[in-house]
């Protein structure tokens, strides 16, 4: 990725370090079953408003498993279960008679693969739309414009709104998903690997987007780059083996970590 | 293959060549075989086509195109007086009927089998519904003629002729008497009859959709139903409209149980509580006593038959590939 014009290389976050943001979802004491494996253990932190956070670690230390609790995703499945508290703002995420429609709408997520829906252009985004509001078709063509706009596709798709979203390349679906989850104005936005499917240019689009969304959108993003998570995010949180190792400012995290762990890692001795 | 797997290694790691020889000659038997397997699947489909033409050669030239617009079926009057219309139009009666009732009920099934039934369910409803395509469809047809028929006849029929009596268009279609033997009868025990196909076809692709597409929509908050609707079944759309023609089939051509429950009356009636007969039921019950006119009539409603269910396929085909160019495929 470094022949690329990305602004920063590794080790030093692409922005001015932000003052501590108000908490939009806080995690006290959760913990997380898969079945009988206890996958997250104790996990303590809290996702500033409009900030990014970036969650790091190998393959299995629970970092998707996290994200996946931030909407009640892991609920679709039986044996899975969550304890402890999570808020977000004043609702308990956690609670079970909660409206999980309404969660996602307030968070929502954005997958490691595109997933377009089986329909067209339009449709991906207005399908969301539509679920919770009735409005004109003016107003939807507005809106969705607005929101294809705000996924970085307008200028890439205004001409075929009506071509099916899978005829796409893979960094455009994944800008139509983004731009999907965006058009239903969510408060909070889950990235689970976002890039991990895309080409290098795709990726640096994508992770301007990121950046831009920022100013609206609380986002929490799960990445296996670790150049990734120091240009997009604010904060970074490093798990190992289902625990929270260290969570701190990204470039504490990336210039002088406190614990051994993540200075292993983030060096690539391990993971 | 794990012959030629044997022979290689009999033959050594140094006889390469012979190893591959017989790897050579494996490949172009089991060729042969192969497009000997097809070919037979051509030539067999000609061979009844053809062999159909020649039996009911007689009748099409006696009867031509009258056959299919004509109601009498007089077999026995002299001359005899042969037409189709009457079988025809009960063949796409019922099968109408039997996949307006089996399609909702049998993707239903499937929905609730991959989305919504708890794990330990799972199997016993699943392995029900595949049972339900293992009865014989003798079974159904003597079910069929001893209880569902009066229990249809004393309760459902009634009711629906009490409701729907003095209503236009609807009321000539619940018209009574109510009877044992009828059009409605022998819709409803085809679907029973189809139900699994569309099911099982209609499980196995549902379990196609990856489980993030899956996600991706519950995660911009849509329902169970939303998911389904908008996300599972365009998805699988292809799968299950094949599904679908499968049963079609089956229930167009289905002979045993319709025979048993149809009333074998050639006369159209506007109700569907009354009777009447389907080609195939109409072939099962007069065959074996047909001769000479009566017999090439018989045969030629066989391929009028053949000929209605490839016509229901060819659209059928058309339908997907229509549905694919306007989802942009």
């Amino acid at each position: 990725m470094n022949d690329l014009s990305v602004s920063v290389s590794a080790g030093t976050p692409a922005h001015a370090v932000l003052p501590d943001a108000a908490p939009k979802v806080t995690a006290r004491g959760l913990n997380f079953y898969y079945g009988e494996h206890h996958a997250l253990k104790d996990i303590n932190l809290s996702l500033g408003t409009n900030r990014v956070t970036a969650f790091i670690g190998p393959s299995g230390c629970g970092k998707s498993t996290l994200l996946r609790i931030f909407n009640r995703m892991y609920d679709l499945y039986p044996g899975q279960k969550a304890t402890g508290q999570l808020m977000l703002d004043q609702t308990n995420i956690l609670d079970p008679k909660l409206d999980l429609n309404l969660l996602r709408a307030r968070v929502g997520m954005v997958f490691q693969k595109p997933t377009p829906f089986p329909m067209t252009i339009y449709e991906n985004i207005a399908f969301g739309i539509r679920l919770y509001e009735r409005i004109s078709k003016s107003e939807m063509d507005g809106r969705v414009e607005k929101a294809l706009r705000g996924g970085a596709l307008w200028n890439e798709v205004k001409d075929k709104l009506n071509a099916s979203g899978l005829s796409l390349s893979g960094g455009q679906q994944q800008r139509l998903c983004i731009a999907r989850t965006v058009a239903v104005r969510p408060e909070v936005i889950l990235f689970d690997e976002p890039c991990s499917a895309l080409d290098p240019i795709s990726t640096a689009k994508v992770e301007e987007l990121i950046q831009e969304l920022s100013e609206n959108y609380t986002i929490a993003i799960v990445t296996h780059n670790m150049q990734q998570a120091a240009r997009v995010s604010d904060k970074t949180a490093f798990m190992y083996l289902g625990e929270l190792v260290e969570f701190d400012d990204t470039n504490k995290i990336f210039t002088s970590p406190s614990d051994r762990r993540t200075q292993d890692y983030i060096t690539g001795r391990f993971g | 293959m794990a012959v030629q797997g044997d022979v290689m290694e009999a033959a050594g790691p140094y006889d390469r060549a012979k190893a591959l020889s017989a790897f050579k000659l494996g490949d172009i038997t089991f060729y042969w075989i192969t497009r000997a397997s097809a070919i037979s699947v051509l030539l067999i489909l000609g061979g009844i086509i053809i062999s159909l033409i020649i039996g009911a050669w007689p009748a099409l030239k006696e009867y031509g195109f009258a056959f299919l617009t004509t109601q009498r079926w007089a077999p026995s009057a002299d001359p005899p007086v042969l037409g189709a219309l009457g079988p025809v139009y009960g063949t796409l009666i019922t099968s109408f009927i039997a996949m307006l009732i089996a399609i909702p009920v049998g993707i239903g099934i499937a929905v609730f089998l991959t989305e919504l039934c708890p794990q330990w369910a799972r199997r016993p409803i699943g392995i029900a519904v595949e049972l339900l395509a293992g009865i014989p469809s003798i079974i159904y047809g003597m079910w069929g003629f001893f209880v569902l028929g009066p229990f249809l006849a004393n309760t459902f029929q009634p009711f629906m002729i009490r409701i729907f009596d003095g209503v236009p268009i609807l009321g000539t279609i619940f018209a009574g008497p109510p009877s044992y033997l009828s059009l409605f009868n022998a819709s409803l025990i085809l679907a029973i009859m189809v139900l699994p196909f569309i099911t099982a076809i209609s499980v196995d692709v549902f379990k196609t959709v990856p489980a993030v597409l899956k996600e991706a929509a519950y995660g911009v908050g849509c329902t169970t139903w939303e998911v389904v609707k908008n996300v599972v079944i365009p998805y699988t759309r292809v799968g299950v409209i094949g599904g679908v023609m499968l049963a079609l089939g089956r229930a167009l051509g289905e002979t045993m149980a319709v025979t048993f429950i149809i009333g074998n009356s050639f006369r159209i009636q506007g109700s569907i509580f009354a009777p009447g007969t389907t080609i195939s039921a109409a072939i099962a019950s007069e065959f074996a006593e047909s001769d000479g006119l009566h017999q090439s009539g018989l045969i030629l409603l066989g391929l009028l038959l053949f000929v209605l269910t490839f016509i229901v396929l060819a659209c059928a085909r058309l339908m997907l590939m229509r549905l694919e160019t306007k989802a942009g495929k």
